[in-house]
């Protein structure tokens, strides 16, 4: 996680209300246009509002569409959505064709999704289809047909030289270099 | 003297400048200010939480074009009167009188009806559409499972949440603001009620289908009923089947003896195995493999078939007709 990131919100991808699985619903609930008629940087807004607007509520029927002028103040969109959450973008300076990408944006979104950071892309709240991991999980098949005591899986798995072995050996290899030392002096 | 030299050749020099400009005539923020701030959140603190405005008392409200949005958005068509009068509580009712009267009306006129009326209408058929379904679509899951799951998706708290997802919580007219659980769910089910009326029982249906059975996706369905003893029921349910007399087999254990013990145990029928579970001692798996035995008689597996949420409302309404199915309802 980057620095500049700590203040950003995070969490998992998330679907309200099973959206999607009987019916879609649309998650954008309204917005609210805010923005002054007679400053420039309102400009963009204003052709917007005089241009697509009606466009934009005609074909988004389930979207409240306010319109706001106040005198003086930087130009804004507000979008709230159905899980209650609240995307406020300032439009101050923003074209005509700006405005109307933002706001289309907003009502394909159910929150401030572009400013989130995602712990993980995946999500599932069912972890295992399979069932939980056992001891007896996977085990190898024929180990059931054994009859036991089995001698061969009885068997010692590690044999390690003894030291009553070690002692023979050296003994041996002694008596024989004696032998042979014998056997020099004899030719 | 000598001090003043030295400082004249400071206020000279370019880098000294910058520093005393910085350090000592720009300050950013006055003095006045953490004090201020400090004795306004004191006070704050004093006058307690204050209250979460309205969304309905701003400027930009029309409560007539959100009614409005609301149907489109679910893609119904209510009537509007119908759906005005889903949202009134009856709290708010009584609280807009008592408002008349302590200004000095004495007979009060208000022209609302509240939401009662709609909510019976929703909860009945609410009541008989989830109770078919489950009935279809889990045949062998006993009555008590079915009512657990029933409970569960009419109970407040679930009502209240996909109340507050389709957006109610701005529209409900009633007395506390954030709505009460029980408001938020009462108004779903009048809004069900009301759209029964406006376009008719089978697109209540389908909303109830698609809105409220699709909590259950993904979701284990034993969950939502508790079974006591279900080595007794497992007996129970043998000697209903005519099965012979269903008995606990260890299959295998590792660790005895130690912390991370584990035991598998299975429950055989005339040599016919039922289930199998794990534990970490005997009787824990002996209880989990009862479980996993019913839940194969139930076809309630935890790896089953996901419930049909598409399901043709058709079904629903011939089931309902049927004598049988009526006599579950009363849950």
């Amino acid at each position: 996680m980057a620095n500049n990131s700590l203040f950003l919100k995070s969490g998992f991808i998330k679907v309200p209300l099973q959206n999607g699985v009987g019916r879609f619903i649309g998650q954008l609930q309204r917005v609210t246009i805010k923005f002054c008629k007679s400053h420039g940087n309102s400009r963009g807004v204003r052709e917007f509002i005089e241009n697509d607007l009606v466009d934009f509520a005609k074909q988004n029927p389930g979207v409240v569409v306010y319109v706001k002028p106040r005198r003086h103040r930087g130009p804004s969109i507000v979008g709230e959505y159905l899980n209650g959450e609240r995307n406020w973008k300032p439009a101050g300076n923003l074209s005509r064709e700006e405005i109307f990408k933002w706001i289309n944006l907003m009502t394909v979104q159910n929150g401030e999704t572009e400013a989130f950071r995602y712990r993980k892309h995946i999500r599932t709240k069912m972890p295992s289809i399979q069932g939980v991991w056992t001891p007896f999980t996977h085990r190898n098949l024929p180990n059931n047909l054994i009859t036991y005591p089995n001698e061969e899986l009885g068997e010692v798995l590690h044999k390690e030289q003894t030291a009553t072995e070690r002692l023979l050996e050296i003994a041996m290899q002694q008596n024989l270099e004696s032998d042979t030392s014998k056997e020099q002096q004899k030719d | 003297m000598s001090l003043l030299r030295i400082a004249s050749k400071l206020v000279s020099s370019p880098i000294a400048c910058g520093f005393i400009n910085k350090s000592i005539q720009n300050r950013e923020i006055h003095r006045y200010v953490m004090p201020t701030l400090r004795e306004i959140r004191r006070r704050r603190k004093i006058l307690g939480p204050r209250p979460i405005p309205r969304r309905s008392e701003f400027i930009d409200w029309n409560y007539e074009a959100e009614i409005y949005a609301f149907g489109v958005r679910l893609h119904e068509t209510f009537a509007p009167a119908l759906l005005q009068q889903a949202f009134v509580d009856r709290s708010y009712i009584v609280q807009e009188e008592m408002k008349q009267r302590s200004v000095g009306i004495e007979t009060p006129v208000l022209q609302l009806t509240d939401n009662s009326m709609l909510v019976q209408k929703g909860d009945t058929l609410l009541t008989e559409f989830i109770v078919t379904y489950l009935n279809i679509s889990l045949p062998n899951f006993p009555r008590d499972g079915i009512k657990g799951i029933y409970k569960h998706l009419v109970s407040d708290e679930v009502l209240a949440d996909i109340s507050f997802h389709l957006g109610t919580k701005d529209l409900i007219l009633s007395a506390n603001y954030p709505p009460r659980k029980e408001t938020l769910a009462k108004s779903l089910k009048a809004v069900i009620g009301a759209l029964a009326e406006s376009s008719g029982e089978m697109r209540a249906y389908e909303f109830i289908r698609d809105l409220i059975v699709t909590r259950l996706n993904q979701k284990d369905v034993n969950n939502y009923w508790k079974v006591d003893n279900p080595v007794e029921l497992l007996q129970e349910i043998c000697k209903e089947k005519k099965l012979g007399e269903p008995e606990p087999r260890l299959i295998a254990e590792v660790g005895k003896n130690t912390l991370l013990a584990a035991y598998h145990v299975g429950f055989y029928s005339n040599k016919k195995m039922l289930g199998s579970g794990f534990g970490e001692d005997i009787t824990v798996a002996t209880e989990q493999a009862a479980l996993d035995s019913l839940r194969n008689f139930f076809n309630t597996n935890l790896n089953m078939k996901p419930l049909n949420f598409k399901m043709p409302v058709e079904i629903v309404m011939k089931a309902l007709k049927k004598p049988s199915v009526a006599s579950v309802e009363k849950m």
